[in-house]
């Protein structure tokens, strides 16, 4: 299974690229929401994509509505991962179309626990 | 009234930026004062809406060396410029974000900015800090808040 993290901080990546491989996914990667739009139309289809949602260029609630706009990528299983924790901010999210909702700072238990609710675990 | 987080907030919600993805020993950081050096590193974010202010982490540059180390998974001495930036704007960002999430809302959280040296924000003032040093290097935390 393929997971896509898409955010801003190359740190953040490395992290989150490191908890998806140990739970078996294979990663790819990009730093905002525009760069990940160009991998989707480019022919990468991710399983899952893990959303930072303050980041240059195109947040992340942008790419949510842009993923959900097109038919073929609905299959793609949304889980924001971001610091932005007003209650607000996460029922806009998920009315966009995000499925989950996980605030940093994580733990590696809380990334798998969310990923054994959406039933999207690699084994 | 405005409620605004208390000292203990903030070093509760650094501890666990702390304990999640740069030292898991909740005994590394440890409450203390002292003097930051001229040469700090700064990291900051903005908050815009019904709070506006800023929430601003600052810390030695070992100290920021070692966070970058820590976040990257690297050899202290391994640490480059970009890495310190990232880490330091990442960690602002994500204790920023949760003491919003403590503030009125809804307010707007920018996109953390880095500088060496002490940043200026005109208009606010300080209305939180708390003094830590971790691998007895100082960590500061505060609070800023426009002036009405």
């Amino acid at each position: 299974m393929l997971a896509m993290v898409i955010d801003d901080s190359s740190a953040m990546r490395l992290i989150l690229g490191r908890i998806m491989r140990s739970l078996g996914f294979d990663v790819v990667d990009a730093p905002n929401g525009a760069e990940a739009i160009a991998r989707l139309q480019s022919g990468v289809l991710p399983d899952i994509a893990l959303v930072d949602w303050n980041m240059p260029v195109m947040d992340g609630l942008a790419f949510v509505n842009a993923v959900r706009r097109e038919e073929k990528w609905r299959q793609i299983t949304l889980m924001m991962v971001t610091t932005e924790s007003e209650q607000s901010q996460i029922v806009r999210a998920l009315a966009a179309g995000a499925h989950e909702y996980v605030i940093k700072p994580f733990t590696p238990d809380a990334i798998a626990d969310k990923l054994a609710l959406l039933g999207v675990l690699a084994y | 009234m405005t409620y605004i987080p208390s000292a203990d907030d903030l070093e509760v919600i650094t501890r666990e930026v702390w304990t999640s993805f740069l030292d898991g020993d909740p005994a590394g950081l440890i409450a203390t004062s002292g003097d930051m050096p001229a040469d700090k590193i700064t990291g900051c974010v903005h908050l815009s809406g019904a709070y506006t202010g800023s929430i601003m982490l600052q810390c030695s540059p070992p100290a920021a060396r070692d966070a970058a180390a820590a976040l990257f998974s690297i050899a202290p001495g391994a640490v480059t410029q970009t890495e310190v930036v990232d880490a330091l704007g990442e960690i602002a960002n994500m204790v920023g974000g949760n003491v919003k999430s403590m503030l009125p809302g809804p307010s707007a959280l920018s996109l953390p900015s880095v500088v060496q040296g002490q940043l200026s924000l005109p208009g606010t003032r300080m209305v939180r800090e708390v003094q830590l040093s971790w691998r007895a290097e100082p960590l500061f935390v505060s609070l800023w808040q426009q002036a009405s």
